[in-house]
C-alpha cells in the first residue's frame, strides 16, 4: 500500500520491515532479562550491543527523514515507540551490569571467571571505581586505624584470606525455564547430597517455569540453555 | 561493653528510611576510632607483658594473652562497623547518583555527606559520565519502561524560560504551566520534584 | 566473608549470650561484676555474640543456650506459633538461631527453627496481602526482623500490583528529596 503525501511516495509495508529488524530485538530482550535476574554478572554480549547500536542509529535517521518529509505524525510516533523500546532495553541491560559491578567490584577483580565477562570499557570502569572506593575508605576509616588493621581486603594481618570481600549471592532463587528438555541437573553440591534425601538428579521439561537456586544452573544459563525471567 | 558505640552507628543505618541518608555522624564515628586506638594500646601493653616475662609469644596462652585477644577482637569488630557504615552509605550515595540523573548534588543531600563522601559522589558521577560518553549512550534516562513517548506534565516550580529540549525546540516552564513533553526530556525534572506527570 | 557489610548480620551478632569463662583473662573491662579489669575463671558473664563466639571456639569460655531458644519458648510456639511474640525474645530470631545452632551442641535447633518459620510465614503473607491496617501494627510487633522484611516485601509487591492495575503516574519524584520545598529567604 503506497501513500502519496506532499509529493513523496513511500511504500509503507516495505519500509516497516526494513525499519524494524526483528532479528536482534529478541536476543536483546533475552540478554536483558537474564542480566536483570542473575545475581552475578553474565558474559558481555559485545556483538549484539554493536549491532543494536547500529540499528538504533539507522532508526533515528529514518525517523528524522520521515518527519521531515511529512509522513503522518501518528505513523512516525509508532516508529518512535519501537525505537524507544529498543533503547530502553539496551540502556537497562548496560545499567544492570554497571550496578552489579558497583556492588561487587572487589570480588569481580579477584575472580578470573567474572573478570573475563567484562567489556573493555567495563574493565576501565571497574578499575577506576575500585580506585575511588579505596581512596574513600582509606580517607574515612582505614588510615585512622592502627597499623595491621588498615587493609581493605583483610580484617587484620592475622587474617588468612581476604575476609572482607562481599560476593554475589549465588543461592538466590530465580524463575527460569529451559528451551528444551534437560536432565541430570544436580541441584545440590557434594556436602548437601550426602545429607539430603533427594537422590535423583533434577530434570526440566521445555518451557515449564521453575523456581530454583541460581548456583546449580549457573553454567546452563551461561551456555544459553536456560533462560531467566 | 566493647563494640557498643560501633554498633550504634550500624543501628543508625538500619533505622533510617530506606534509600535516605542521615547526617554523617562524625562525633560518634570519631569516638569509635579513638576506642580502636585505645584497644590497640592495651593490646600492645599486654603483649609486652608476656614478652617481659620472658615467655614465648607464639605458644603462651595466659591471662595476658587472652586479654590481648579480646582487645584484638573488639578492634576487628569496631573496624567492621566503621567499614559497614561507610560502605552502606556509599551504596546509598551511588543509588542517589543514578536517581539524580547526572545533575549537581542538591544542597539537602550535600549537608548530610562527609567531605570524603562528597568527593566520592563527584568522582563516581564522573566515572559514570566517562563510561556513558565512551558508549555514546545516555544511561540516565529511560529508568522506567516506555509506554508512550510523550507525557503530559505540570510544572511545580519555576524552572525558567528558553529551556532547550532534545529536539532543539525551546520551552518556557513557568509555574503551573502544563506541557506535552518527550518522556526522556521530562524524566529529570520529575525526579527532582520540579514537575509532575499528569494522567488524564 | 560474604556478609561482612551486611547490616542485619552485624546487628544479629550484637545479641547477648551468657558465657562461663574457662580461663582467666587480664586487662579487659568486660565483666561488670568484677572490681578489677580482669575476669576470673568460672565467672558467668553476658557477652555480645561476636565476642562470645570467638571465645567459645578458642575454648576460653563456654556459651549457654540463650533463653529465647529454651524449652518454654518451644512449648509456646508449639501451642500457637503464628502469634508468639518473637521480636521481644530476639529481634533476629532466625539468623541468631542459625549462628548459635552449631556452637551449643543442640542438634534440634535447626529443624525447630524451620518448623517455626513454616508455621508463621503463611500468616505473615496473608496479613500482608489483605488491606486491614488496624490489625497490622499490633501483629507487626510480634514479628522478627526477617519476618518483617518478608511482610514489607509482600506488601510492596501487592501495592505495585494494584497500582499497575489501576494506572496512575509512573514517574515519581525521587523519594530522598524532602516533602516540602522550603523557600529560601
Amino acid at each position: 500500500m503506497a501513500s502519496n503525501l506532499g509529493g513523496a511516495s513511500i511504500s509503507q509495508t516495505d519500509d516497516f520491515e526494513t525499519f524494524t529488524p526483528t532479528t536482534d530485538v529478541e536476543p536483546l530482550k533475552r540478554a536483558w532479562r537474564n542480566e536483570k535476574a542473575a545475581p552475578e554478572i553474565l558474559p558481555y554480549e559485545a556483538s549484539l550491543v554493536g549491532r543494536i547500536k547500529e540499528q538504533i542509529q539507522a532508526m533515528e535517521d529514518s525517523i528524522e527523514e520521515y518527519s521531515r518529509s511529512g509522513i503522518d505524525p501518528l505513523i512516525v510516533s509508532l516508529y518512535q515507540m519501537d525505537l524507544d523500546r529498543i533503547q530502553f532495553l539496551l540502556r537497562s541491560y548496560i545499567r544492570s551490569r554497571l550496578q552489579k559491578i558497583e556492588k561487587y567490584m572487589l570480588y569481580i577483580l579477584k575472580s578470573d571467571e567474572l573478570f573475563r565477562r567484562l567489556s573493555k570499557e567495563e574493565i576501565t570502569f571497574t578499575d577506576r571505581c575500585r580506585h575511588d572506593m579505596k581512596k574513600h575508605f582509606d580517607e574515612s576509616v582505614l588510615s585512622k586505624l592502627p597499623n595491621n588493621y588498615q587493609d581493605v581486603l583483610k580484617q587484620s594481618i592475622t587474617s588468612e584470606e581476604d575476609d572482607m570481600v562481599p560476593e554475589p549471592p549465588l543461592d538466590t532463587f530465580v524463575v527460569c525455564k529451559s528451551k528444551e528438555y534437560l536432565e541430570h541437573i544436580q541441584l545440590e553440591d557434594e556436602e548437601e547430597r550426602a545429607s539430603s534425601r533427594i537422590e535423583e538428579p533434577f530434570e526440566m521439561e521445555a518451557n515449564v517455569l521453575h523456581i530454583i537456586r541460581y548456583r546449580p544452573i549457573k553454567s546452563l544459563v551461561e551456555s544459553g540453555r536456560i533462560d531467566l525471567l | 561493653m566493647y563494640g557498643r558505640k560501633a554498633c550504634q552507628l550500624v543501628t543508625e543505618l538500619a533505622s533510617g528510611e530506606k534509600g535516605q541518608l542521615t547526617h554523617f555522624n562524625s562525633d560518634l564515628f570519631e569516638q569509635v576510632i579513638s576506642e580502636c586506638q585505645q584497644h590497640h594500646l592495651e593490646l600492645q601493653s599486654l603483649i609486652r607483658k608476656v614478652q617481659e616475662e620472658g615467655l614465648d609469644l607464639q605458644t603462651t596462652k595466659n591471662e595476658d594473652h587472652f586479654g590481648a585477644l579480646i582487645h584484638h577482637l573488639a578492634l576487628v569488630r569496631n573496624k567492621r562497623c566503621l567499614m559497614a557504615y561507610v560502605h552502606n552509605r556509599a551504596e546509598t550515595i551511588r543509588s542517589l547518583i543514578w536517581k539524580l540523573l547526572g545533575s549537581m548534588i542538591p544542597p539537602e543531600i550535600q549537608e548530610k555527606l562527609s567531605n570524603s563522601e562528597e568527593e566520592y559522589f563527584k568522582k563516581h558521577s564522573a566515572r559514570l559520565k566517562e563510561y556513558m560518553s565512551k558508549l555514546e549512550l545516555d544511561l540516565t534516562v529511560d529508568m522506567v519502561p516506555p509506554k508512550d513517548p510523550y507525557i503530559q506534565v505540570r510544572v511545580l516550580d519555576d524552572i525558567g524560560e528558553g529551556i532547550v529540549l532534545s529536539d532543539d525546540k525551546t520551552a518556557n516552564f513557568a509555574l503551573h504551566s502544563i506541557h506535552f513533553l518527550k518522556r526522556t526530556d521530562a524524566e529529570q525534572y520529575i525526579s527532582r520534584g520540579l514537575m509532575e506527570e499528569l494522567r488524564g | 566473608m560474604t556478609s561482612y557489610y551486611d547490616i542485619d548480620d552485624i546487628l544479629a551478632e550484637e545479641e547477648l549470650v551468657s558465657v562461663v569463662f574457662q580461663k582467666a583473662v587480664n586487662g579487659v573491662g568486660i565483666d561488670p561484676s568484677s572490681e578489677t579489669d580482669s575476669v576470673e575463671s568460672g565467672s558467668k558473664v553476658e557477652l555480645p555474640f561476636w565476642l562470645a563466639q570467638e571465645l567459645h571456639l578458642r575454648q576460653v569460655a563456654v556459651m549457654a543456650l540463650p533463653s529465647c531458644f529454651n524449652q518454654r519458648t518451644r512449648l509456646e510456639i508449639q501451642a500457637d506459633a503464628a502469634f508468639v511474640d518473637l521480636r521481644s525474645r530476639c529481634q533476629f530470631f532466625y539468623e541468631f538461631g542459625c549462628k548459635i545452632a552449631p556452637l551449643v551442641g543442640d542438634r534440634t535447633i535447626g529443624s525447630w527453627l524451620l518448623s517455626t518459620f513454616k508455621s508463621r510465614y503463611k500468616e505473615v503473607l496473608t496479613k500482608a496481602h489483605s488491606a486491614v491496617f488496624a490489625a497490622s501494627s499490633k501483629y507487626l510487633a510480634l514479628l522478627s526482623k526477617e519476618e518483617t522484611k518478608m511482610y514489607e516485601a509482600a506488601q510492596s509487591s501487592m501495592t505495585a500490583f494494584k497500582k499497575w492495575r489501576m494506572g496512575g503516574p509512573r514517574f515519581q519524584r525521587a523519594s530522598f528529596l524532602s516533602r516540602k520545598r522550603k523557600s529560601t529567604e
